[in-house]
C-alpha cells in the first residue's frame, strides 16, 4: 500500500477545523483489535467521509479529505465519485485538478477510477493537447498498460482531431523499436491505420497496405518468434481481404527449420526480407501461416499439407505444446498423414 | 508446492477470511466485499462445502448493502450501488436460495437505466463503461428471468464494435484484446444466444496461445501468466467447446503450485500471497480441466452448474470429463 507522501497529518477527529462534522463510524460493534498506525488513518477520514456524504457537504475541505482517502485507498470509487462532484460543485480549476492526476494516475496505473476520473475532466476542459504527452510518460513507466493505451484511443476518437493523430504513426515507431514485441502497441497501430477512419495523408489505401505490409514483414525479419507481429500481418491481410497465398514468398524461409541455403543475397528484397542471423527456426506462426495457406489452396494440395505436416511433426521437440494449438488446421494436415498421431495433445 | 489440490486448507482460508475485520486489508477491499463474498461462496460450493459460512448472516449483509433509494446494491453498507456488486448479490442470493428477499423490478429498473446510447452498460452513476458492465448486466437479468426487457440487438451491436483484428474482444470499442476481456464479451453473447458474432476460428487459436511454456495463462500476447486467466481463457474456450486446444495437465499443475500450502488459498502465481479472487479462479479453472471430486462449474454464469440447470439456462458449453481420481 502507497502511504501519503506528505508530511504526516493529525487525525480529522484532532483537528479542530473539522469539530463541526460528525463522524459516522463503520463498525459499531467491533472494537479495533490490532490497531496500528495507518489503520487508524485510514478510519479516521472514512468516518469523516461517511459524515461529510450524509449532510452533503461540498467544500474545499472534501477535496482535501477526498484526496486523502484516495491516497490511501485509490479504489474507493465512493470518494472518487464524490471528489468530482464536489469539483463541479465548487467550478474548481481543473487544470490544477489534472496535474494531481498525472501524479496519481503514475501512482495507481491499474485503478480504474483514476483513468475515469481523467476523462471526466478532460471531457470538461476539452484540452486534449497535453493528454497525449503524458501518456506518452506514463507508458515509459508501464509501456503495456491496458488502461493507459485505451485512455490514448479514446482522447484520439472522442476529440478526433487531425493534430491529435498526426503523430501516432511516429509514436507507434518509437515504441515499437524499443520493444517490437509490445501487443498494446501493435494493436494501437492498427487502431490507428485501420479502425477510426482514414487520417489525413493516409488516402491512398493501396499505398497504406503496401506500407503497412513492409513495416510488419521487416519486423517479423528482426524478431521471427513475434506473436504480435504475425497477428497484426493476418490482421492486415484479412482487413484488407488479401489471400494468404500471396504472402507465401515471405512466409515460406520462416517455416523451414534452416535459413535457405546458400549466402543471402546482396540486395536485400524488401517484399521479402529474411530471418535476422540467429534467429529460432522454424518460426510455429509461419508454420501455421504456411498451413492457412495449403488449406486455403484447398483438398488438391494436401501434398503440400502434409509437407507441412510432416515438418510440424518432425521438430516436435523444437515445439511446445501450444504449437499444435490449431488443430483445425491440424486436423486437416493429420487427416492427410493418416497417422493418427496427434503430438502430446489430449484426447 | 503441492501436486493435489488442499481443499481442507482453502475452506479454512475462506472461513478465515470474514474474521479479519481488524486488518487493513479488510477496510481497504470494503468496495469489493460483495464481489468478495459471492467469491468466497463460489468457491465453497465447488468444493462441496457450501455450508462453511453462516447462511443467515450472509444474506443479512447482502440485505444490508441494499439501497432502498437507488434500487440496487452496493459492496458494503456505507459504499454506493454499483452493477458489479448487484450482479454479485443476486448471485449470492440464488446461491443461498434466497433471490425472494429481493425486489426484482427495481434492481431491473436500475440495470436498464445504466444502458448507453451505443449499448453499452455503465458500472454506476459515475458513468465509466465497460464490456465487464455489460456482461454483468445481461447476467443478472437473465438470471432475474427479465432478459426480454433488454434491447438485446443494441447490446449486441455493441460487444460487436469491441471485436478486434485477432478475434479477441477489448474494454470498451476499439481497445487492446484482454483475455478476461473475452470471457466477458464471450459470455454475455453465450448468454443471448448470439455466439455466431464470434470468429471462432480466430479466437479460439488466440485463445489457445496465451499457454506459456509453465503451463499457465496469460491475458495477452508477451505478458506474465497469472492464475485468474485460468478462468478467463478457459472459460472462453469451454463455452466455444475448445477446451482440448491447451494443455490441461500443465495447466492444472501450474494451478496447483500457487496454492498457499500454509494458510490456504491461491495466488496469482506460485510464490505471491494468496487471496480470494485468485483462489475462486483456480478452483473454477480446476473444475473445468475435470480435476476430480470437484463440483461442476457453469463457465457462462460462473456459478455452480446445478444452479444454472434448475434454472433452465445452461448454454452449450462443454467442459472436460471429471477424473475419477
Amino acid at each position: 500500500m502507497d502511504l501519503p507522501a506528505e508530511e504526516e497529518q493529525p487525525l480529522y477527529s484532532q483537528r479542530p477545523e473539522w469539530a463541526d462534522v460528525v463522524p459516522l463510524e463503520q463498525y459499531e460493534s467491533v472494537a479495533p483489535l490490532a490497531p496500528i498506525f495507518y489503520t487508524d488513518e485510514y478510519r479516521d477520514a472514512t468516518n469523516y467521509f461517511r459524515g461529510i456524504v450524509k449532510s452533503g457537504e461540498m467544500s474545499p475541505r472534501v477535496l482535501e479529505l477526498t484526496e486523502n482517502i484516495i491516497r490511501q485507498n485509490p479504489g474507493h470509487y465512493s470518494a472518487w465519485q464524490y471528489r468530482y462532484k464536489t469539483l463541479m460543485a465548487l467550478k474548481s480549476p481543473l487544470d490544477d485538478e489534472l496535474q494531481l492526476m498525472d501524479e496519481l494516475a503514475i501512482k495507481h496505473l491499474k485503478t480504474y477510477q483514476v483513468w475515469h476520473h481523467r476523462r471526466l475532466l478532460v471531457q470538461q476542459t476539452r484540452n486534449p493537447g497535453p493528454e497525449l504527452e503524458f501518456i506518452a510518460n506514463s507508458l515509459q513507466v508501464d509501456t503495456k498498460n491496458y488502461h493507459t493505451w485505451s485512455y490514448r484511443q479514446w482522447i484520439l476518437a472522442y476529440f478526433n482531431d487531425d493534430a491529435l493523430w498526426s503523430h501516432e504513426l511516429d509514436f507507434m515507431e518509437s515504441m515499437l523499436e524499443s520493444d517490437v514485441r509490445n501487443n498494446s502497441a501493435w494493436h494501437h497501430r492498427f487502431f490507428v491505420v485501420f479502425q477510426s477512419g482514414v487520417r489525413s495523408g493516409d488516402e491512398d489505401r493501396d499505398a497504406v497496405v503496401r506500407r503497412e505490409l513492409a513495416f510488419v514483414k521487416e519486423r517479423i525479419a528482426i524478431a521471427p518468434n513475434n506473436a504480435s507481429a504475425w497477428n497484426y500481418l493476418r490482421g492486415v491481410l484479412d482487413h484488407t481481404k488479401i489471400s494468404y497465398c500471396e504472402l507465401q514468398a515471405f512466409v515460406l524461409p520462416y517455416s523451414l527449420p534452416q535459413p535457405p541455403l546458400g549466402t543471402p543475397p546482396e540486395v536485400v528484397d524488401l517484399e521479402s526480407p529474411l530471418p535476422s542471423k540467429n534467429s529460432q527456426l522454424p518460426c510455429v506462426a509461419a508454420v501455421e501461416f504456411m498451413a492457412d495457406i495449403h488449406e486455403a489452396a484447398g483438398g488438391g494440395d494436401l501434398v503440400k499439407a502434409t509437407e507441412v505436416g510432416y515438418v510440424l511433426y518432425e521438430l516436435g521437440k523444437y515445439l511446445t505444446y501450444r504449437s499444435f494449438g490449431n488443430p483445425w488446421q491440424m486436423s486437416t494436415i493429420l487427416y492427410a498423414r493418416d497417422t493418427g498421431n496427434t503430438g502430446s495433445r489430449n484426447p | 508446492m503441492s501436486t493435489s489440490l488442499l481443499v481442507p486448507q482453502h475452506v479454512a482460508y475462506i472461513k478465515a477470511l470474514g474474521d479479519s475485520k481488524h486488518e487493513l486489508s479488510y477496510h481497504l477491499s470494503a468496495h469489493l466485499r460483495m464481489n468478495a463474498v459471492y467469491w468466497g461462496l463460489t468457491a465453497l460450493l465447488i468444493m462441496g462445502h457450501g455450508d462453511a459460512l453462516d447462511r443467515d448472516e450472509m444474506i443479512d449483509f447482502v440485505m444490508s448493502c441494499w439501497d432502498e433509494e437507488a434500487g440496487a446494491f452496493s459492496a458494503h453498507p456505507d459504499h454506493d450501488v454499483h452493477l458489479l456488486s448487484t450482479l454479485s448479490a443476486i448471485q449470492i442470493l440464488l446461491m443461498q436460495n434466497a433471490l425472494n428477499r429481493v425486489n426484482v423490478g427495481r434492481i431491473v429498473k436500475f440495470i436498464l437505466s445504466l444502458q448507453q446510447p451505443s449499448g453499452v452498460f455503465a458500472g454506476d452513476a459515475f458513468g465509466e463503461t465497460d464490456t465487464r458492465f455489460v456482461y454483468c448486466a445481461v447476467n443478472a437479468l437473465s438470471l432475474l428471468g427479465k432478459l426480454d426487457e433488454l434491447d438485446i440487438e443494441k447490446t449486441v451491436a455493441y460487444i460487436r464494435r469491441c471485436r478486434n483484428f485477432d478475434g479477441g474482444f477489448g474494454h470498451v470499442a476499439g481497445a487492446e484484446s484482454h483475455a478476461s476481456q473475452v470471457f466477458v464479451c464471450v459470455a454475455a453473447l453465450a448468454i443471448l444466444d448470439r455466439l455466431d458474432e464470434v470468429d471462432q476460428p480466430t479466437l479460439c487459436w488466440w485463445l489457445s496461445e496465451r499457454q506459456l511454456p509453465n503451463g499457465g495463462l496469460n491475458g495477452r500476447p508477451e505478458k506474465l501468466e497469472d492464475v485468474c486467466y485460468s478462468f478467463w481463457v478457459l472459460s472462453a474456450l469451454s463455452i466455444l467447446n475448445k477446451l482440448t486446444w491447451i494443455d490441461s495437465s500443465k495447466l492444472e499443475g501450474f494451478i496447483l503450485s500457487a496454492q498457499d500450502t500454509e494458510s490456504g488459498g491461491i495466488a496469482d502465481r506460485p510464490g505471491d500471497m494468496p487471496d480470494v479472487f485468485h483462489t475462486i479462479f483456480g478452483l473454477a479453472g480446476l473444475s473445468l480441466l475435470g480435476y476430480p471430486t470437484l463440483v461442476d462449474l457453469d463457465p457462462v454464469y460462473c456459478m455452480p452448474a446445478s444452479i444454472i440447470e434448475n434454472l433452465g439456462l445452461r448454454k452449450g458449453w462443454k467442459a472436460l470429463q471429471r477424473r475419477s481420481s
